[in-house]
């Protein structure tokens, strides 16, 4: 495992964390939109594909960075709010809308664990940073 | 005599062994949000101690592996990566390589102290 691989496992975390904190900020802000469905973003180990795996097991991938990525970001398909709304341009026939299947209060948790979660890569990042600079005073 | 004794090799060897424990660590905190993930661990310190035991040699060839943490599940998600946990141990991890090097240092500069270049 090399030394900078540490960095990379960090930075794939970070880009997780901010991938989730993009789709829930879209989230809150289409709440009101119509014709709008909550986006989830749907989070895997990297190398966890079969070969991955296998070349962990047999030593041939001990080198690879790894971490975590993205696998997708999927549409939320829970039903819809109904919001009683005659003058709305979309009500249909009874009256009734359709918004966002949206709740404010899950994307805001969603908010704050990724950001935690975010803040803790960080973290790691900075431990990663500090050895490395200490293993460089070796050569002083 | 050789320059460099079992401790010495011991230390160098401990210094890869936190190294390869903070990316281990460093990757359980990446998926701190992935569901299913099993946290994992690097345990060279026992390597290392059943290898000093053997000599200097034994010392250099030792090997370790990154295991995965079978405990239970934390979250409902399956994961059982707590970011409390994991902080701590990277913390301790960036100390202890932070205390060898320190070490190390040391000896290496009684080293070019006895050979009069210090």
């Amino acid at each position: 495992m090399g030394i900078f691989d540490a960095l990379d496992i960090s930075a794939s975390g970070l880009i997780a964390e901010r991938t989730r904190m993009d789709v829930t900020s879209q989230n809150l802000a289409n709440a009101q939109s119509t014709g709008y469905r909550r986006q989830d973003v749907v989070l895997r180990e990297a190398g966890g594909t079969f070969a991955g795996v296998l070349g962990r097991a047999i030593g041939a991938g001990a080198g690879q960075a790894r971490g975590v990525e993205v696998a997708a970001v999927v549409t939320d398909e829970g039903a819809q709010r109904r919001v009683y709304d005659p003058g709305h341009p979309d009500a249909d026939a009874q009256g009734y809308v359709e918004l966002p299947n949206v709740n404010a209060v899950t994307e805001m948790t969603d908010l704050i664990s990724a950001s935690r979660a975010y803040e803790a890569n960080i973290t790691a990042m900075q431990t990663a940073k500090q050895m490395f600079s200490k293993t460089l005073e070796l050569l002083r | 005599m050789d320059l460099f004794d079992t401790t010495q090799i011991a230390l160098e060897r401990a210094l890869q062994g936190t190294s390869a424990r903070q990316a281990t660590l460093a990757e359980n905190l990446a998926n701190a949000n992935t569901p299913g993930y099993v946290r994992r661990d690097v345990d060279f310190q026992s390597s290392l101690r059943a290898a000093m035991g053997e000599g200097k040699d034994a010392v250099e060839r030792a090997t370790w592996t990154t295991v995965a943490d079978g405990s239970a599940p934390l979250r409902a998600d399956g994961s059982n990566v707590d970011v409390e946990r994991e902080g701590a141990s990277l913390a301790r991890a960036g100390l202890e390589h932070e205390a060898l090097v320190s070490v190390i240092g040391a000896r290496h500069h009684i080293l070019r102290a006895a050979m009069g270049i210090a």
